[in-house]
Parts: structure tokens; sequence; C-alpha cells
């Protein structure tokens, strides 16, 4: 079965490269390659990848928006982010959009393919100090509690089950997946399998969270 | 109503009382010095006087020797038809006497005895019983003891007519002279005890302590007026009391007046302290028979202090030029002239009579009243003095307040500024950290590898290598100097997590174990930097170099130290003259750096690289 992957890309040296990655790939399709934030949402209108590889740094608009629109048009549809450094910031306000993974920009064409797969196949990897960060912005949400329940997931703690908190504990830790299986007798592809639910998690949480401060402003 | 007020008032009415048609004022009468125990028959020995009469010289009559007053009055059928009880209004009858109309017996005031004094300051009102009294022409007789000293020795105008109407002058007068006498008394000691108290509590408050003494001298002269019969034996005392008490009322009075206006003049006041012990000495000295002399001279001395006093209020009032400056001033004028006026009264200085002859003959002593005044006027002032500390404090404590709230502003906003400055100091230090590293790193490297492709000397494979080490050394610079919380777990988490992949896509098999104490691993961005730059280097060398199949890197306490060991199980590349001379040597330095020490074993079944850094070194 075929993984059809979509490309926004602005550099056209790296479209070409993640292009051609693609297209080396017999268990992969490219949707489309384009330059700019604004043709990929309209082809994210037209088309259903199953895959979104996305820029940060668009000429156009914030490749956080067509995460975002992915996200809204396609639930199924993952999406990997290219970043220049990996840094939590960019890649934490990314899932945040929607995204379940990250790619950096020099990676060989193939870490671009194997990426791909792991996030098809279930699994999402994640650093320490983004793992530190996502903790941080469940606890920072978790606890203001505010009275209406929120609309999105129902529950005004935080939405993490103990396993998955304890996992972006040890993450942060600098343990590796290996040895978080083992403490937590799990195999590995069942911790990065955790870490996709958290990411998906995030950006429901931070969304509703959205909608809830949209409603305090009195946007809606 | 003032004080003042009221006593004029009660003068003006005394005033037209004695020209009211009813009542029958006796301003002269028949007088006899003899000791017939009833009225003696009339006969050319009666003499006639004018009332008020007094004082009689009481050498001239026998001891126990009398004089009797005699008068006729109208008792017209109007009178009897009104069927209103008639009365006798004596003023004043300080030694006591008796009453006979129509020569019988009709009614007396005590007289003392050899055992006990009497000195009645109260008014007495007598009734006639009717039946006594005739139509037309009667006769009063009035006896008068001459036995007694001083005040006794005075009779005065006396009044006949209808009891209602006498009842109301007699009431006024004794409001004047016995009951406000003794509210006197109970005020003057009560305020005394109060204000002695907080004198006790703040001895510096002298005036306070002055002003008590002043109200309990006060109180205790005006109880000798209170109390009108004492026993014979303490006469003696109960006088020297009354004289310590008017002396010593004068004499603090004198000391407080110059306090007040800030004048210490310790001679002074013992003098006025010694001149206050000489009356009492001396009636103590010659008795009883000695107290018209002590009196009149002793209590004479006694107003040329009233005087030195009223002059330092005047001088009081000048220095501070306020009204309630001039309250105290005022009252201590009224006492003093009070008090000239008493004593002119009492030793019956014929300037009073010929100035005020119907006043005097009332014998209304006034200091009682102006000295009421005084210390109303002196409670007053220490009021005043009191509310205006505490007005003081309260001034003072806002202004400490407002200074506190200020120089609480003034520290924040100092804080806020060091803030600032620690802020601008710490981003400038971070950014100067962060060009040195891009300096000596990313530069360095970007330079030499520019120089070598324009020379023609790298091929397309060295220069990819070069830019990912480029890249690769951003990103360390990165890792280290922004982390949210500086625990280096995460930080070389995040390192062997970036190099996880890479070394995967070489295959190399990695593994890594991070066994350091559950708390923050805490280490300084310049240290972390430095500590990652050396297991790059090693990374580097393991896959450059080493053609190994697994690393492991190991990140661990112990003995006060961290250690970061890299093991491969490569070739043993690590080899000081090859061609990874320079980044062994850079190694080494950066250990050296940190205040620590790099091992190294190679081998040919592998590598082992060993830093070990001091845990104190690490927080820079």
């Amino acid at each position: 079965m075929h993984t059809r992957v979509l490309i926004v890309e602005d550099e056209p040296e790296f479209l070409r490269r993640f292009s051609n990655a693609v297209l080396s790939d017999p268990d992969l399709s490219l949707v489309a390659a384009v330059s700019n934030g604004l043709a990929g949402k309209a082809m994210l209108d037209v088309q259903r990848p199953d895959v979104l590889l996305v820029d940060l740094g668009l000429p156009d608009i914030n490749g956080v928006e067509v995460i975002r629109h992915a996200a809204a048009r396609h639930p199924g549809c993952d999406v990997l982010v290219v970043t220049m450094f990996g840094d939590d910031e960019h890649v934490v306000a990314s899932i945040e959009a929607g995204a379940t993974g990250y790619l950096l920009k020099d990676a060989s064409a193939e870490r671009i393919t194997s990426s791909i797969h792991e996030l098809r196949a279930g699994g999402a990897p994640i650093s320490p100090s983004i793992a530190r960060r996502v903790l941080a912005r469940f606890r920072l949400a978790a606890k203001p509690s505010p009275g209406p329940p929120d609309p999105g997931d129902g529950s005004a703690a935080s939405p993490l089950t103990p396993r998955e908190t304890e996992l972006l504990r040890l993450t942060a830790k600098g343990l590796t997946f290996e040895t978080i299986g083992e403490l937590l007798e799990i195999s590995p592809h069942t911790v990065v399998a955790h870490v996709k639910k958290i990411y998906r998690k995030l950006a429901v949480h931070s969304r509703s969270e959205a909608v809830y401060e949209a409603s305090q402003l009195g946007l809606l | 109503m003032s004080l003042r007020g009221r006593a004029l008032a009660v003068a003006l009415m005394l005033a037209s009382l004695c020209c009211a048609a009813q009542v029958v004022e006796l301003d002269r009468m028949q007088l006899l010095s003899a000791a017939d125990p009833v009225p003696p028959a009339s006969g050319s020995a009666w003499r006639t006087v004018r009332l008020p009469d007094g004082p009689f010289a009481s050498t001239a009559e026998p001891a126990a020797g009398a004089r009797w007053y005699r008068s006729n009055f109208q008792w017209r059928e109007e009178d009897a038809a009104a069927r209103s009880s008639w009365a006798v209004y004596l003023p004043y009858l300080y030694g006591g006497g008796e009453v006979w109309i129509n020569g019988s017996f009709a009614g007396a005031v005590s007289k003392g005895t050899t055992a006990l004094i009497v000195r009645w300051e109260r008014p007495h009102l007598l009734p006639v019983p009717a039946n006594l009294l005739n139509p037309g022409s009667n006769q009063l007789d009035i006896r008068v003891p001459t036995g007694t000293s001083g005040e006794a020795r005075h009779f005065p105008r006396v009044a006949m007519g209808p009891l209602h109407l006498l009842q109301a002058r007699h009431d006024t007068r004794m409001f004047w002279v016995r009951t406000m006498p003794q509210i006197t008394v109970v005020v003057c000691l009560l305020a005394s005890v109060f204000v002695l108290f907080i004198w006790w509590r703040r001895r510096s408050e002298v005036l306070y302590g002055l002003f008590g003494l002043a109200a309990a001298l006060w109180g205790l002269r005006t109880l000798t007026f209170v109390i009108e019969q004492v026993p014979a034996d303490q006469w003696v005392s109960w006088r020297i009391a009354y004289l310590a008490a008017t002396g010593g009322f004068i004499v603090v009075m004198a000391i407080f007046s110059m306090r007040l206006v800030g004048i210490r003049k310790p001679w002074v006041e013992r003098a006025l302290l010694a001149y206050w012990g000489v009356g009492p000495m001396l009636l103590a000295v010659l008795g009883a028979g000695g107290e018209a002399l002590v009196n009149r001279i002793w209590i004479g001395g006694m107003v040329p202090i009233g005087v030195a006093i009223l002059l330092l209020a005047g001088w009081s009032v000048w220095l501070q030029r306020s009204l309630s400056a001039a309250l105290l001033p005022t009252a201590i004028a009224v006492a003093v002239v009070a008090g000239v006026h008493d004593y002119m009264m009492a030793w019956n200085v014929g300037f009073l009579g010929s100035l005020l002859p119907g006043w005097s003959g009332q014998r209304v002593f006034l200091l009682h009243h102006a000295a009421n005044l005084l210390l109303l006027a002196m409670a007053g002032l220490l009021t005043a003095r009191f509310v205006q500390a505490l007005h003081a404090l309260e001034d003072l404590n806002q202004t400490l307040e407002a200074r506190v709230a200020d120089r609480e502003r003034h520290l924040a906003a100092s804080f806020e500024r060091m803030g600032v400055l620690q802020q601008q100091n710490a981003a400038s230090q971070e950014r100067q950290l962060i060009m040195r590293e891009i300096h000596d790193g990313l530069g360095s490297r970007l330079f030499t590898s520019l120089l070598r492709v324009e020379r023609g000397d790298m091929d397309p494979a060295q220069i990819a290598e070069a830019l990912r080490a480029c890249i690769a050394d951003m990103r360390l610079a990165l890792d280290a100097l922004t982390p949210d919380e500086p625990d280096f777990r995460t930080v070389l988490g995040d390192f062997l997590f970036r190099w996880q992949a890479q070394l995967e896509e070489a295959h190399v098999r990695p593994s890594w174990t991070i066994d350091v104490p559950d708390s923050a691993l805490t280490v300084a961005p310049p240290i972390a930097l430095q500590v990652l730059r050396i297991a790059q280097e090693a990374l580097t060398n393991v896959l450059k170099h080493a053609g190994a199949r697994q690393v492991e890197v190991r990140l661990r306490h112990a003995g006060g130290m961290l250690e970061l060991d890299v093991i491969d199980d490569g070739r043993g590349s690590f080899e000081p003259a090859g061609a990874n001379g320079r980044g062994m040597h850079n190694m080494r330095a950066r250990a050296l750096q940190l205040g620590g020490a790099l091992e190294l074993q190679s081998d040919a079944h592998g590598t082992r690289v060993l830093l070990r850094v001091p845990l104190s070194a690490l927080n820079g």
C-alpha cells in the first residue's frame, strides 16, 4: 500500500532532495511538491495525502498554518515538520498545530524515508528537551483548571495517562527508548507509539485551550 | 454659662434682693457688750452700729463674753394675713449665736465649746415661730459669743422677711460657699491623682507634676472650709494644714508659671519653697494665738508672689502671642485679683469697704472660685499640650510611613534597575559567549574550508564533511546555550538523541546510560558546551576513523567527579601522531580548561575516552 506524500518546501535544493528521496522509495508516492504555503493549503483541499512534509520557514505564510489546515481537513494525515536544528521551540509549536514528527533539514535520503515509514507505522521520536517542554505545556495548562469543562477533550486536568507522563519524564532525563521500554516493561515500538499519542493529545489540548481562551476574550 | 458669668449673676441677684419690698434689711442695730444669757433691758449703754460690724477686738472683751445686737421691725397685718412664716437670714455667723424675738428664744446656730471649735462657712436661715410675732412693732435680739478668734468676730447685715423669699437667697449663698467647695475638693483630689499618675509614669513632664500638686493642695485647702467643726485640740494643726495648702498652692503656681515660660532658677525655686515652709512653722511655734499675725504678714507676702506670677503669665502670653496662650494668664490674673480681694476682706482693709460698701458686707470670698477657674485653665492647657503631642506623634508617624514608603519605592526601583542591568549583563554575556563560540568553532571551520575549496584542495565529499561539521557545531552550541532549564541530563540527552540517528546511519550501534542522582544536574552553559565538544570529538572520531560496530556513552557521578565515558570497539584510532592528533590535543586542552582530566586508552580492540570533571567546577 502506497503512502502518498505532499511536500511543501520553498528552497528548491531541499524540495528536490525531499522529492527525490520520496520518489526513490517504491512504497512512497509523491502527491505534489509545492514551494509556498498557500499552494500547500490549496493542494490539501484537493488531495488527500497520507504524509505532509512541510518546512516552517515559508515565504508567504507560516508553516504552522499549513499544518493546522492539514490537521483540520485530514485528521488521518501525518505531518512531518522540517526544521533546521530540531529546536524545541519550533517543534513544540508544530506539534501543537498537529504535527507528529520532525525531520532535520540535513537528513539523508535514507533518514527521510525511514522517518516517513516510522511515522506511518505509528511511532514518533522525541528528544529530551522536547519531552520536557511537552510535559511543561501540559502542566501549565492543567494548573488553572478553568470553570467550564473544555468542549474539546472534556477534562480540565492533564489529559495524559500516568504512564505517558512517566514516559515523558524519563525521556527528559536523557534515557533511551530502549531503557524506558525496559523500565516501563513495553517494547521500544510501543514507546514511540505512546509518543505519537502524546503529540495528538497536545494538539487537541492546545486547540481546546485556544478555544477556551478565545471564548474568554469574547472572540467566539 | 461660665463660672465668672454665674458669679456676676449671683452678685446682681443679691443686689436686687436687697431692695425687695417685703424683706427687711437691717443695716443698723443697737449693740450692747454683755454676757447676759437673756436679752438685757434697754438703756443708755446700748449704742448704734452700722452693719456689717467687725472685726471686733477680741482682746477688749472678756473671754467668755458676748455681744447683743438689737433692732425693731414691723410685722404688718398683711404679713400675718399672708400666713407665710417669717425667718431671720444671716449670710454668715461664723461662731454661732442665738436669735430672740420679743424677748423669747427663737432659734440658735450652735456655738463652739472648749472641746469643739466651730467655724460656719454656710449661711443660716432661722424660721421665726409665728406665735412670737405681734402685729406692728417687734424686737429682734441676736446674741453672739466673742470668745473665738478670726472670722467669728464679724457680724453680718441681717435680713428678715417671708421664708420663701429668703430661701432663694440662702440657697444661692449656700451653693457658692458650701456646695461649690465640696465639689472642688472632690474634683481637685481626683484630678490630682490622675495627673500625678501621668507624671509618675513620665517624670520628664514636670508641668503635669506641678499641676497635680497644685490641684492636691487646693483640694486640701478647700477641705478646711468644708469641714466646719474641728476638735479644739486639733485646731492648730488644722490651721497649719490650711496655711500650708494655701501657701503651697501659690508657690507651686509660681514655679509652674516660671517653668511655663522656660525660667529655671533653682535658687528662686528654693527661696519660694522656703517661704512656703515659714508660715506653717511659725504657726506651729506660736500656737493658735499667733494665727492672726501669721495670716496677716505671711499670707500678705504671698501677694507679691501672686503679682510675680501675673507678670510671668503676661510674659508667657507675649512670648507665644496666641489666644490659647492667654487663657492661663487670664485665669491667673483673675485668681490674683480674687486673692487680693479676699485678703483685703479678711483683714478689713478700709479701701475695699469704701470701694464696694454693699459687696464687702456680704463677705463672699472669691479665691475659691478663681482658683477653680485657674485649675480649669491649667487642665485645659495641659490637655491642649497632650492633644498637641498626640497630633505631633501622628504627624511623625505619617511622615515616617511616607518616608518608609518612599524608601520602599526607591528600593523597588533600584531592584528593578539592578534586574534590568543584570538581564542586560546576562544577555551581553550570552551574546559574547555565542560570538566566541561562533568565532572559535564555526567561523574558523568555514574560513579554513573556504580557503581549501578555493585552492582546489577539497573534493566534494570533503566539502560536505566540512559543512556537516559546521552544522554539527552550530547544533552543539544551540544545545548547550539555550536550554530552558539547565539540567545537563536533558542537554546531553538531546545531543545523544541527535547522534543516535547519525550513528545508526553509519551502522554503528549506539547505547548510552545516564547514571546520576535524580536531582537535576546543573551545569553552566559554557561548561556544558565544552563537555559536549569533547563528546562530539570522541563520537566524530568513532564515526570517521574507528570502523566500530558499537559505541557506548556513559555519564555518571563518582567520587565528587562527573565522568563521561565514550567506549567503542573499533580499531583503536587515537594515535597522538596521526591525522586526528589535533582533535586529541583539543580534547585534552578543553578538559584542562574545565579543571578536569582526559584519559585515553586505545588498542586494537577499541578506544576509551574518559573525561573527569570535578562537580565543584560544573557551575562555572
